[in-house]
């Protein structure tokens, strides 16, 4: 159905005369404080519960709502290394003590949540143990190598002995391990400071009454529809947000969000559908206003190494070679980058000097015939039911018959595609698939490659790939305090994945947004794709956008309405 | 009467959990285990198995028919997987937008296609017939997807007149934002309807008892609409009993291409993530604005026409 609404809107929409910008930016070279942001998304926040809230889109509320000890640093427009810094907010320092084990955290004076209640170092305690216990978390897993954390989800221990709050401003985490990604792992919603008595009182309806201390505190959620997040006057930065509310309408058809924000309804359009987006990228007058960033994700063809042929690396390799990355790249409209291993762009420890395997049928046919598969193979290639995925597996299926290899395609709901490549007994071939959780390379390759993450079900590590070097190496370098030594060793580990080829590595893809040319200070970040919390307006004295003189008709003014 | 009423009521109980029963067969057989998906990958086994159980996953299909029989008898209708929140709450307001969407669209449906038939009956084989047959006969073909397309491509997106999608707020806002999508799904039944009310009208406009009025000297206006009208406008109670029984169940498409936020989206995205309370609720819902729909039209038949109650 969404294949024909797209396609239907594509052609209607390529007849319209004039698409341009319908507004320009009204000039203030000053920040102007006013105005709401409204963007939409076609799926729907589950939840508010910080401690229970894990799909991609919640960050696009959990981030402007809640705050936490550190952050990323804002995305800077132009430059793809930005928003990756981890900067202080409601801790004003911290100190890791020699060897990594202990993090000493000093909270900023005055900080209060929303409703003006101090927030003091106990309620982070109280919320890293909530993580643990909540039946329904599914963070307890990030915060094992504190100490204690183990007993505490093993039901052994009621408190995290590692989480401590000498005083209302000093919290104190000890690890059982060093773990340089723990920091980053601070950064993700659930470690928010939650109110014990808030959270009780709030009972099963904290999932829409949450007490938070970020930018932004929620004045409106209709449920499937709109969420309406007003300015918090209370943050402890409040200087640097200059909007009034922003606004996310839910479950609008990526299609129709294009149409909505060409009528001014809308003032972003993100991931357009294939029509819209070839149309805007041939649009110079919109040129200024798309942005693309590389972000924490990692797309191809996983394989389970224990099963027949794929046990072969040759087999492996070979596929590698088979797979043509541009026809990949083509049907994603130019919106990826090759890839050479699960290592997005940009991420610390990434070989950058690792080329992709490049497309050599020869090559492969020669490796398929040395691991004793002259004629090739069948194989059944399962793939989530989505007309993007279905096209690239429809684009591999032709590259691995030009080498002899019949792919079946099996399409799979989201569920049944989780539950069926996550079991050792399940498909040996399908569609690889990771969002990363944080920018450090433990959240890839020891979540995907390391042993350790092998389970006959719900496996993580669904190739089932187990290499004691490569173990050696991910848990050496998960602990290493020096940055170099430590790149080094993940540089290491990417070559040995690169020619052990457990999945055929296809793409990174890479995500687009087009803005109204008023919206002034965003860029796309990496870690929360839109956090429109820095942005202002740059619209007129009476806050309505200034029409674009001589491009687009005139429309009525969207922000009166 | 009455009893033929309570027959009517007890079947229609019965349907309602023959088809529920049926959908909760084919979600158990679904290959899917929607906690992993729900929890994300870096859920501990124990966090997968804990939710398992809260969700009585970890029985068989017989206890887990068990568990939800019991709780649907309770008034719960369990939780949503997706969401947490309970599955009454949810198609509590889903069903409000929908039934505004099913009711405008029926109104729609009646004011247009009723009078369109009415002419093309009188004016049989004339230019009005021959329009009325070709309007008909394109709504009738045209998918809904393309006329929702078309609509909002053409009346939201290209003359503004109306928004493009939502739901609006306030009372006019609300009408505002009704518009398109309610035309969108009353396009199909247009057509459906003027021809039906067609087809019953030339029938009835030849009848004795309408060549009798027009001796008396009744006016053409009290002939068609007193004596013609009334006497044709008995199978459309069947066709609305069934069409506001259908789209309270959720009209998906339509939904889907205006946001509209009903039962159709609801379903459409609970099916996509294996939410199974959610796909039974909505089901168990729909069954039942179907069979109740079908059981006002068998009293209302039962009250028009006497013949029948014996």
């Amino acid at each position: 159905m969404r294949i024909l609404v797209l396609a239907a809107l594509g052609v209607l929409a390529a007849c319209s005369p004039d698409r341009g910008p319908k507004w320009r930016p009204a000039g203030n070279v000053a920040p102007r404080d006013g105005g709401t942001l409204r963007f939409a998304t076609k799926d729907q926040v589950r939840t508010l519960d910080p401690s229970i809230e894990y799909t991609e889109i919640s960050s696009y509320v959990l981030h402007p709502l809640f705050d936490t000890l550190v952050d990323y640093s804002p995305a800077v427009r132009g430059d793809d290394h930005s928003g990756l810094e981890i900067v202080p907010h409601l801790a004003a320092t911290w100190t890791v003590a020699p060897g990594g084990l202990e993090y000493r955290f000093t909270l900023r004076d005055g900080l209060v949540y929303s409703d003006g209640t101090p927030i003091v170092a106990a309620d982070f305690v109280y919320s890293l143990e909530r993580a643990l216990t909540k039946a329904d978390s599914p963070f307890g897993a990030f915060l094992v190598d504190v100490d204690g954390a183990q007993d505490v989800l093993d039901k052994k221990a009621e408190h995290c002995r590692g989480l401590q709050a000498p005083n209302d401003h000093e919290l104190v985490i000890a690890l059982t391990k060093p773990n340089g990604a723990f920091i980053d792992i601070l950064t993700m919603s659930f470690a928010t400071p939650q109110r014990a008595d808030h959270v009780a009182k709030a009972g099963d309806q904290l999932r829409r009454e949450p007490l938070g201390e970020g930018p932004f505190v929620l004045d409106q959620w209709d449920e499937g529809r709109r969420i309406v997040m007003r300015r918090n006057p209370r943050y402890w930065d409040a200087a640097r947000v200059h909007l009034d509310a922003l606004e996310l309408y839910e479950n609008i058809p990526r299609d129709t969000q294009f149409l909505m924000f060409e009528r001014g309804e809308l003032d972003s359009a993100e991931r357009l559908s294939a029509p819209d987006y070839l149309w805007v990228m041939q649009q110079q007058a919109w040129a200024p206003y798309v942005q693309h960033r590389a972000v924490m994700n990692a797309y191809g063809s996983r394989m389970n190494v224990r099963k027949k042929p794929f046990d072969d690396r040759r087999v492996r390799q070979a596929l590698n070679y088979a797979v043509n990355k541009d026809h990949s790249l083509k049907l994603l409209n130019g919106a990826a980058v090759a890839s050479h291993g699960i290592l997005p762009p940009g991420l610390f420890g990434r070989d950058d000097s690792i080329a992709p395997y490049p497309h050599d049928p020869a090559k492969a046919r020669a490796l398929l015939a040395e691991a004793g598969y002259p004629d090739g193979f069948d194989t059944e290639y399962v793939v989530m039911n989505d007309d993007e995925a279905e096209r690239l597996a429809s684009s591999l299926q032709g590259d691995l018959a030009e080498v002899g290899v019949r792919v079946h395609i099996q399409l799979m709901s989201f569920s049944a595609y989780v539950t069926a490549v996550g079991s050792v007994d399940g498909p040996p071939f399908s569609k690889g698939t990771w969002i990363g959780d944080y920018p450090d390379p433990t959240n890839f390759l020891d979540a995907r490659f390391h042993s350790r993450m092998i389970a006959n079900e719900n496996s993580n590590n669904d190739s089932f790939y187990a290499n004691p070097e490569l173990d050696a190496l991910l848990d050496a370098a998960r602990g290493e305090p020096d940055a170099a030594k430590r790149a080094a060793m993940y540089h290491r580990a990417e070559r040995i994945l690169y020619d052990d080829a457990p999945w055929i590595w296809e793409y990174h893809q890479l995500v687009t947004e087009v803005v109204q040319p008023y919206v002034q200070n965003y860029s796309l970040h990496p870690i929360w794709l839109r956090d429109y919390t820095y942005a202002w307006l740059d619209v007129g004295p009476d806050g309505h956008p200034v029409p674009a003189s001589g491009g687009g008709r005139a429309l009525p003014d969207p922000r009166g309405k | 009467m009455i009893g033929l009423a309570l027959r009517r009521t007890a079947w229609s109980v019965l349907v309602v959990w023959f088809v529920v029963t049926t959908t909760f067969l084919m979600t158990a057989a679904i290959p899917a285990d929607p906690i992993k998906a729900l929890l994300g990958p870096h859920a501990t086994p124990e966090t997968i198995i804990r939710v398992r159980a809260h969700y009585c996953l970890d029985r068989g299909i017989a206890g887990q028919y068990g568990c939800y029989v019991k709780h649907v008898l309770d008034g719960d209708l369990g939780e949503s997987y997706r969401s947490k929140r309970p599955v009454t709450a949810i198609i509590r307001d889903r069903v409000w937008p929908t039934v505004q969407l099913a009711l405008a669209a029926i109104l729609l449906q009646l004011l247009v296609g009723v009078p369109l038939g009415v002419i093309a009956a009188v004016r049989r084989n004339r230019w009005p017939d021959h329009a009325a047959n070709v309007f008909g006969l394109i709504g009738q073909s045209a998918p809904t997807f393309f006329v929702g397309t078309l609509f909002l491509y053409l009346f939201a997106y290209r003359f503004g007149w109306f928004p493009i999608g939502g739901y609006g707020d306030g009372f006019f806002g609300r009408l505002h934002h009704l518009v398109l999508p309610a035309a969108t799904l009353a396009t199909v039944g247009v057509a459906y309807y003027s021809r039906v009310v067609r087809s019953e009208m030339v029938e009835v406009l030849t009848e004795d008892y309408v060549r009798t009025a027009r001796a008396k000297g009744l006016s053409e206006r009290d002939v068609v609409v007193r004596h013609g009208l009334r006497n044709a406008l008995g199978p459309l109670v069947t066709l609305v009993g069934l069409d506001l029984g259908m789209l309270l169940g959720g009209a998906v498409v339509t939904e889907y291409i205006f946001a509209w936020p009903g039962i159709g989206r609801e379903v459409l995205q609970a099916i996509l993530e294996v939410d199974i309370p959610v796909i039974l609720g909505v089901v168990l819902v729909a069954g039942i604005a179907i069979a109740v729909a079908n059981l006002l039209v068998d009293l209302v038949y039962l009250w028009l026409d006497p013949r029948l109650r014996g």
